[in-house]
């Protein structure tokens, strides 16, 4: 019975839904999606910790006054783009397009890169600014405490994802690369985005 | 598919330079509440839709997906604050 699973034909990437399957998807893509729900559920605790933290809290600072808003929807800007090219590498690998999946992926490990680069500036400045994770200038004391629990998560997932992405790059100008490969790391990529979109609202515009 | 990867990427640029703007527009607090998370969503279901596919696979992993992170993050929070809460009082007593 096992054998018979085992020998069945592997999934090709994305959309084309493989209709064997339980799920209509291959095993990665399974497996990519279960580490996708547990992982969130580590920011979603996170942020719900953040959110009692801040309800609970006697001073909270406006955050305006503390970090500049055109810097944060420029880093915005970078990383919303380089999940559009990530997303762009991924349906080459599908039209298998090898030599676009090269530059696309390395457009996006840019994006990321430079997004990394402006978060260390930011961290840079807040730190300059006098603020450690027990302290800070502005107001409570949670505030410098979530800023670096939240961003340097984050911070560590896109560095990972950096990772990822150099490793996929090289292997697909090597053509070792699978679309389904491709296709994971991008799963990854755009996961590392959507954490953004929630930290961005809930912790630097509410 | 390229150009419904860019549509999506110019939807959430416009709803984030939205959101930059309407920081500094004199809102009621509930107001802005709603709006910004209303906006928050709706760029997270773009990316989960078109990004990362979930608009095209079958609808056995998109419910596993979309209901399951919910819920177990529901069936944690049920589990954990009450028991966080206890101690949070213990020690600021």
């Amino acid at each position: 019975m096992a054998i018979e699973i085992l020998e069945r034909p592997v999934a090709p990437a994305a959309h084309p839904v493989v209709p064997d399957y339980p799920l209509g998807a291959g095993w990665r893509k399974v497996m990519m999606w279960t580490f996708i729900i547990t992982d969130g559920l580590l920011f979603a605790g996170f942020l719900a910790s953040y959110g009692y933290a801040r309800l609970s809290a006697s001073r909270w600072p406006a955050q305006h006054d503390v970090f500049s808003l055109g810097y944060l929807a420029a880093m915005t800007f970078v990383l919303i783009s380089s999940s559009a090219t990530m997303a762009s590498a991924v349906e080459a690998a599908r039209l298998n397009q090898w030599k676009a999946v090269v530059r696309f992926t390395l457009l996006t490990l840019a994006g990321g890169t430079v997004f990394l680069g402006m978060q260390a500036y930011e961290w840079a400045h807040v730190i300059g600014e006098g603020a450690t994770l027990v302290h800070n200038p502005w107001g409570d004391p949670a505030f410098g405490s979530y800023f670096f629990l939240l961003t340097g998560f984050h911070g560590s997932h896109v560095l990972t994802g950096l990772i990822v992405l150099g490793s996929t790059a090289v292997r697909s100008s090597r053509r070792r690369s699978s679309a389904e490969g491709v296709e994971m790391a991008g799963l990854y990529w755009h996961f590392v985005d959507l954490v953004w979109v929630f930290i961005f609202t809930l912790f630097y515009l509410v | 598919m390229y150009r419904t990867y860019w549509i999506a990427w110019g939807v959430l640029l416009a709803l984030t330079l939205t959101m930059v703007v309407l920081d500094r527009a004199p809102l009621p607090y509930g107001v802005f509440l709603i709006v910004m998370l209303t906006a928050m969503l709706v760029k997270a279901t773009v990316i989960a839709a078109y990004f990362m596919h979930l608009r095209f696979e079958r609808w056995p992993l998109v419910l596993a997906i979309v209901l399951g992170l919910p819920i177990n993050a529901a069936i944690l929070y049920i589990l954990i604050v009450p028991d966080a809460r206890r101690i949070f009082e213990m020690i600021n007593r």
